[in-house]
């Protein structure tokens, strides 16, 4: 991490980057498990260096790795993290069949975890960071892995939880669709770094121009590409495999003349299309390149 | 503390669901007693020595009924057979041509001047030929024969054993302890080792890799809560396997301590208890040291099996200590399942009380003082 001073609010905070970014480090900063080498955080009122303890009192983590034992009953887990935070026996019993019930889990509570899905797992993987009530809830990747039905049902139940239960959320992410629908802001870290910050929506107007040209090409000759660089309706350029993603000021005027230039300099292009911006391309913008790279 | 228990509540669960686990903890060291105990430490029976007669009188013909008759029991006294199955060679280079090739264990010359001399009042001497390359065999033949012999007639002189007039009357101070309730104590001590590296030191690297340690730390938990529990978890799972392992072996294969038999003798039970409870603590504190700073799950199980096997083959639970060689001792000296295998057959087939072992429960305090206190340490650097 590299001197990132952020201020999160109470609301649904992504963090978005590609791998190695840095986002988990400073997820694992802010969680108490790393300490910085210099400066702190002050997460739910506590310091995460001086008060750590009260911070660990207060949050809730969900860690891109299962930490499930799979051996026990969704019931087990979530009452063994009851006891890791001290809450007394009844008090845990009530908690839990609530949550249990949030995520459509209560009639499968006394089965080995090992015979649960991957959502379910990841569901009951979330509530059982509640069982304490936290303020602050991490997600690291809480999507990471499940297929797009499950993906949408524990996105759908991350968001009852911040809606209904008050709690604000951090969620690291490397999908976009996920930090665009869910997070009411959004940072994006790249080497360390916060290179963009603000809602989805406002990060895109950030782009400016703001129209995006996906050009596939039969050919594509050097030619094309450096007359295409220097074009001043040209924002930015970046190659990749079978084509171009250009980012232009005007995406109406743009399109005839990009198949004019490619033409004119001995390129074939096999289709051409005008579309919206994703916070991909914010990402490009900022970094000059993709988040999938 | 209520977090340590929570730690170890998780650990027991885990222990309980995973049957294999706990089965193979009890199974491994079940299967040793059963197999090297009745292997090892049986009389020798049956035994097939060739017989080359050259003298035909009444003390040779003696001679050769006795052998026949000589029994060999196991220790315990029971199930007794006869040591030797007599072959009949006529002549001492086909008898000699057997031994070679392995169909007779011994050769027993008798000369053809025997029965003259004896009856003459002389001494006389009957060669007996050895297979020495099964040394076992070896030790308990050749003195078998050589009191068979001697119950025949003094004059007999068998090769290289002088006889004297003297009287040796022999006392057991004890109740005979077969082979198999010999080397007991030491599975039990093998059990516990077993938990140790398998459901103690093995869980606790999969744990960390799997981020669950890292896990245990967002949350309350105090780190000397978690080693507490883990410690405790330990502990509980190896005297549960020990303490299976010791009904096992008494229902089936005949054991009996005297702590149980004839009459249960709390003393006894308590001492036993605390012995495998002090070294449960020990090498569970060793093994949890070692894991929590092992980086990988395959390096920490290929290095746990040398170290059991020199921790079980030097502590004198299969063989006795006196008859090792002086690099072995200097091992077993430090060696804490010395002082366990020591105390528990103290326990089990003198039943002594606490100052007979004393000695051993001050090393076993003292190490076990020092590996949770490693383990402490460990767990506060390794996390």
């Amino acid at each position: 991490m590299d001197h990132l001073d952020l201020e999160i609010k109470h609301e649904v905070f992504g963090l978005l980057g590609p791998n190695g970014a840095g986002k988990t480090t400073l997820q694992r900063m802010l969680v108490t498990v790393l300490s910085p080498t210099e400066g702190t955080a002050t997460v739910a009122g506590a310091d995460i260096v001086r008060e750590a303890d009260k911070v660990r009192e207060r949050i809730g983590v969900v860690t891109q790795a299962s930490t499930l034992d799979i051996e026990l009953s969704a019931l087990e887990n979530m009452n063994l993290y009851g006891m890791y935070y001290g809450i007394p026996r009844s008090q845990r019993q009530e908690k839990i069949a609530e949550l249990l019930k949030v995520v459509g889990l209560a009639d499968r509570a006394k089965i080995p975890v090992s015979g649960y899905s991957g959502g379910m797992k990841r569901r009951l993987e979330i509530v059982r960071a509640l069982v304490h009530e936290p303020q602050v809830l991490f997600l690291d990747e809480p999507t990471t892995g499940l297929d797009p039905q499950a993906r949408a049902a524990v996105l759908e139940y991350v968001k009852r939880i911040h809606e209904d239960h008050g709690i604000t959320l951090v969620i690291t992410t490397h999908y976009l669709d996920e930090a665009e629908n869910l997070c009411d802001r959004l940072a994006i870290v790249d080497h360390g770094k916060i290179v963009a910050l603000g809602t989805p929506a406002g990060l895109k107007r950030e782009v400016t121009g703001g129209d995006i040209v996906e050009a596939d090409f039969s050919t594509l000759t050097d030619t094309v590409l450096k007359v295409l660089e220097k074009s001043d309706f040209v924002l930015k350029i970046k190659k990749r495999d079978g084509g171009l993603t250009i980012l232009v000021k005007n995406g109406a005027e743009a399109v005839p003349k990009i198949v004019g230039l490619v033409d004119s300099n001995g390129g074939r292009l096999r289709t051409i299309t005008l579309r919206e911006l994703t916070l991909d391309d914010v990402f490009l913008n900022v970094t000059g390149r993709s988040l999938r790279d | 503390m209520k977090g340590a228990l929570a730690v170890c509540w998780r650990d027991v669960l885990k222990f309980a669901r995973q049957p294999i686990v706990m089965v193979s903890t009890i199974i491994g060291p079940f299967l040793t007693l059963v197999l090297l105990g009745s292997a090892f430490g049986g009389a020798i029976t049956l035994a097939p020595i060739a017989v080359v007669r050259e003298s035909y009188g009444p003390y040779s013909s003696s001679l050769i009924e006795t052998l026949r008759n000589e029994q060999s029991c196991q220790l315990g006294g029971i199930n007794c057979q006869n040591s030797f199955r007599l072959i009949d060679v006529p002549d001492l280079d086909v008898a000699q041509q057997m031994l070679h090739t392995g169909t007779v264990r011994a050769i027993v010359h008798i000369p053809r001047d025997l029965d003259d001399s004896l009856a003459a009042g002389a001494k006389d001497v009957i060669t007996v030929t050895l297979d020495n390359t099964d040394p076992l065999s070896t030790a308990a033949i050749g003195p078998e024969i050589v009191q068979a012999s001697q119950s025949v007639s003094p004059g007999i002189q068998t090769f290289g054993i002088s006889t004297s007039n003297a009287t040796i009357n022999l006392e057991f101070a004890y109740r005979n302890v077969l082979y198999i309730e010999f080397m007991a104590p030491g599975t039990f001590v093998q059990s516990i080792m077993f938990v140790s590296i398998i459901a103690g030191g093995v869980q606790l690297v999969v744990d960390k890799e799997r981020g669950i340690i890292e896990g245990y730390l967002v949350t309350p938990l105090k780190k000397h809560e978690i080693v507490i529990g883990v410690l405790l978890s330990g502990v509980l799972k190896s005297l549960f396997s020990a303490v299976a392992l010791f009904i096992l072996a008494v229902a089936l294969t005949g054991i009996r301590p005297l702590s149980i038999f004839p009459t249960p003798d709390p003393v006894g039970i308590i001492l036993t208890m605390f012995t495998l409870f002090l070294t449960a603590l020990g090498l569970i504190g060793m093994m949890t040291a070692y894991a929590v700073r092992s980086t990988s799950a395959d390096l920490y199980r290929v290095t746990c099996f040398p170290i059991n096997l020199t921790l079980y083959y030097t502590s004198g639970a299969i063989y006795p200590l006196d008859g090792m060689p002086q690099w072995m001792k200097e091992i077993s000296v430090i060696n804490p399942e010395t002082y366990a295998v020591h105390a528990l057959r103290l326990l089990m087939y003198k039943g002594v009380g606490l100052e007979a072992i004393a000695t051993d429960f001050i090393f076993l305090s003292a190490f076990t003082v020092l590996m949770v206190a490693l383990a402490i340490v460990a767990f506060r650097r390794g996390l």
